[in-house]
């Protein structure tokens, strides 16, 4: 079961990393919208997950994709945040059943309107780290706030529709 | 002292995220450096193999337009051939001419990863050092101008596009002969600003703007773009122009570097000429 959840994951990691480099690193609306569906990887991660190992798997998700696209530190430093509010912003999303071992987080122990609900919070905590951090200036406040909220929707809609396309075994229970 | 241990200790997991945020804010910031830049890790090693061959692959799905492109310019070098000194070789071959002194020389190079997207946007190209390229060489398309080399290293080299915030760049109005600096404010990929043109000048939306050849970077008469938009905004001296630009970033695929091979004597001269 144990070694299950980590080939997995690592296939994963591997998968998002590749998608996100060649094929939604190419895609740009207008200019605002630069969709990343990686920050999945993180949002899927088991609950019994060690804080360590959660920061640590985050920081090198967001570096290889940093290491395609040339800015180093950029993406890593924003999924890092994302990870550590995963921790508080499972307290606030409040859910029927408890978060023990053995469920995972994802539309099939807990529901669409849960996964929802995290997914939104979590990237959107993404996106405001990576956007600011990217304009380096709150000078264009405004700009950067719309570029992350374009962004962000899109974001959550495609992360959301890859969950849905690739739900993970659905006849387990 | 053991209070603060076992402070640390209890919060391990807050202490370990600040530990990692620091340490990417600071690759972001040494990153940030605009001639310095360690970005020469993203065409090193693995990631530049992989690159290469998804590069090869998708080469493939340009190739119509990309032949169309090829014809157009073939046309146009042919129409230059007698009275220019553009040279469409392959390589930094000098020429032996009694009437005319070679300035530029050329060099084609295929795009290996591209970002538009960004506030700062990079490319990175598949000739090196062991190709001939320095520093601060132009980089120009068939269409118009792309950017310049900012860091260069065995086989490979990343070049700042002009799609970057610390990118400036001398142009100038064909139509009227004034000359302006251009900027990319973000958003748009297809769309950037001229500044510093006076407001007495006299100029129309679909003008062409092209190099000034003022720097030792890019040669003169460089397309760069075609004015979309003028603006004089009460009691100020200079025009908000803005343009866009001539090459389609998103679809160019290979490029020229431009290589001056008189750089270093109008550097030697233009400092001279400081120091008065």
């Amino acid at each position: 079961m144990n070694t299950k959840i980590v080939i997995v994951n690592i296939f994963r990691f591997i998968l998002l990393l590749l998608m996100q480099v060649f094929i939604f690193n190419k895609i740009n609306l207008g200019g605002y919208l630069n969709p990343m569906v990686y920050p999945l990887f993180v949002l899927l991660l088991p609950f019994e997950i060690s804080g360590f190992a959660l920061l640590m798997l985050s920081f090198f998700m967001g570096l290889g994709v940093d290491m395609f696209v040339g800015s180093i530190g950029l993406h890593a430093g924003a999924t890092v945040f994302m990870a550590f509010f995963r921790t508080i912003g499972l307290r606030i999303i409040s859910s029927n059943r408890e978060y023990e071992s053995g469920i995972s987080p994802g539309i099939n122990d807990l529901g669409y309107v849960w996964f929802i609900k995290y997914t939104m919070l979590l990237v959107f905590a993404h996106h405001l780290y990576f956007f600011f951090m990217e304009a380096f200036t709150l000078a264009d406040f405004g700009e950067t706030m719309i570029r992350v909220f374009m962004s962000s929707i899109f974001s959550i809609i495609l992360i959301l529709f890859i969950d849905i396309i690739f739900k993970p075994n659905i006849g387990r229970r | 002292m053991r209070n603060l241990i076992q402070f640390i200790i209890k919060n391990s997991f807050f202490f370990f995220f600040l530990l990692l945020e620091v340490l990417s804010f600071f690759l972001v910031v040494s990153n940030n450096s605009y001639q310095r830049s360690s970005f020469i890790s993203a065409s090193n090693g693995l990631t530049s193999g992989i690159l290469s061959v998804v590069s090869d692959a998708s080469d493939y799905f340009g190739l119509k337009g990309e032949n169309e492109v090829l014809v157009q310019e073939n046309a146009y070098l042919r129409s230059q051939l007698l009275e220019s000194n553009l040279w469409s070789e392959n390589s930094f071959k000098r020429y032996n001419d009694t009437v005319k002194h070679q300035f530029y020389t050329y060099k084609s190079a295929r795009i290996l990863s591209k970002t538009i997207q960004n506030r700062n946007n990079y490319l990175i190209l598949d000739k090196g050092r062991r190709d001939g390229i320095e520093l601060e060489m132009g980089v120009i398309s068939s269409n118009g101008i792309v950017g310049i080399v900012n860091d260069v290293s065995e086989n490979f080299c990343s070049v700042i596009s002009v799609l970057h915030k610390q990118s400036a760049i001398d142009a100038l109005i064909t139509s009227n002969g004034y000359t302006g600096t251009i900027y990319w404010p973000g958003k748009d990929y297809t769309i950037a600003n001229l500044k510093n043109i006076p407001s007495h000048a006299k100029f129309n939306v679909g003008d062409t703007i092209v190099t000034s050849g003022n720097s030792t970077i890019f040669p003169p008469e460089i397309p760069i773009g075609y004015i979309t938009d003028i603006n004089l905004r009460a009691g100020q001296n200079f025009y908000d122009v803005d343009f866009r630009y001539s090459v389609d970033f998103n679809k160019i695929r290979h490029v020229y570097i431009i290589h001056n091979l008189l750089k270093e004597e109008l550097m030697k001269i233009r400092e001279e000429q400081d120091e008065y």
